[in-house]
């Protein structure tokens, strides 16, 4: 019985392959008709046109201006200065400021933002140059950046922090 | 007549900045009087005024406010004569502090020669280093390797890469030679020309 049924199936594959072995009929005046469509002018689409027309003074201006965005730096306080992040970690501080050569050492200039997890942070724009700061916590408490290098020169007994900006970069 | 008139003004205009209301009287008058004295002699007193405000908002004592501004003021002068009349008030600033990390004046001059203004970075960095437990004398010859051809940006990974090596418990000596080393490597490989052997 498993024989019988395998001689079917072996029928069924030949016939299959015969009839992908045999050859297709092709009208030999196919290539020429198609050669004669590809040939002929595309219709006018005045519309579609009319709309292209209109778009493209708003390409080119916006392929300016995104030359010109792309070409100059990004430098959000004029001037040549720096968008600078600082950031505290101080998750049982209530107000936490900062306060620095950049803003008069006036901790109501610089209130810094918490968010989750007791970070404070702000961001600052700074000129190229040297400066001295510190983190005034709750009105009372100064603490130097953990991640900056510190002001060696401590002479008013409580820790400051600096940052550079540099000025050149090529 | 008017230009006499805005003359006056100029000249009453630092005794009249609004900040000086935060020194005590006593102070105040002795802080304008050497940032006058600083102005006179062609130095910035913008970084001078903002000691002063720092050890006011420090609540410091007026000697030490008068003392830290005056020596600031000092420190300034040698900064500007080592690295010139033309370098700006961050090159000062950055000169004071390479000056009291233990530079000598004639170091900051060799840094001038060897940069291409502005030296701040480089001047900063020096300060930075040993302030992090760098030896004076390893900073020093680290920034003179790398001033004439290292990118401020790179000095300043340079600056963190020993500073990572330092807290992990490298020698800072060691780690400051090691890594000058290989910033000057890359430096020289960005700098090279292509094509050329």
């Amino acid at each position: 019985m498993f024989d019988q049924q395998e001689r079917d199936g072996e029928d069924v594959v030949e016939r299959v392959i015969h009839e992908l072995r045999r050859p297709v009929y092709i009208d030999r005046a196919v290539d020429a008709r198609v050669m004669n469509e590809i040939a002929q002018p595309a219709p006018a689409e005045p519309v579609a046109r009319r709309s292209v027309a209109r778009v493209l003074p708003w390409l080119a201006a916006a392929a300016v201006l995104g030359a010109v965005l792309i070409g100059r730096p990004w430098s959000p306080g004029g001037n040549g200065a720096d968008a600078f992040q600082f950031v505290l970690v101080a998750p049982q501080a209530a107000s936490v400021s900062l306060v620095g050569d950049f803003n008069d050492w006036d901790p109501s200039r610089a209130p810094m933002h918490a968010a989750r997890g007791g970070v404070w942070a702000t961001v600052v724009s700074l000129p190229p140059g040297r400066y001295r700061y510190a983190f005034l916590v709750n009105g009372v408490e100064w603490r130097a950046d953990p991640s900056a290098p510190l002001a060696r020169d401590d002479e008013f007994g409580s820790p400051s922090s600096v940052v550079t900006i540099g000025g050149r970069d090529s | 007549m008017i230009l006499l008139a805005l003359l006056a003004v100029v000249a009453q205009a630092p005794t009249q900045d609004p900040r000086y209301q935060r020194l005590d009287p006593e102070t105040r008058a002795r802080v304008v009087a050497i940032v006058d004295s600083a102005r006179g002699a062609g130095l910035p007193s913008e970084p001078i005024i903002q000691r002063a405000l720092e050890g006011s908002m420090k609540n410091a004592a007026g000697d030490r406010i008068v003392a830290a501004v005056r020596r600031l003021a000092v420190d300034l002068g040698t900064a500007r004569d080592a690295l010139g009349s033309k370098a700006t008030s961050p090159e000062l600033e950055a000169g004071v502090a390479a000056l009291r990390a233990g530079a000598t004046p004639a170091t900051l001059t060799r840094l001038r020669d060897l940069r291409k203004p502005p030296v701040t970075m480089a001047l900063a960095v020096l300060a930075d280093l040993v302030a992090s437990g760098v030896p004076a004398d390893s900073a020093t010859a680290a920034l003179l390797v790398l001033a004439p051809t290292v990118r401020d940006a790179d000095l300043v990974e340079f600056r963190r890469a020993v500073e990572r090596d330092i807290a992990l418990g490298a020698p800072p000596a060691s780690a400051t030679s090691v890594r000058a080393a290989a910033a000057d490597l890359n430096a020289t490989g960005r700098n090279a020309q292509p094509g050329k052997p």
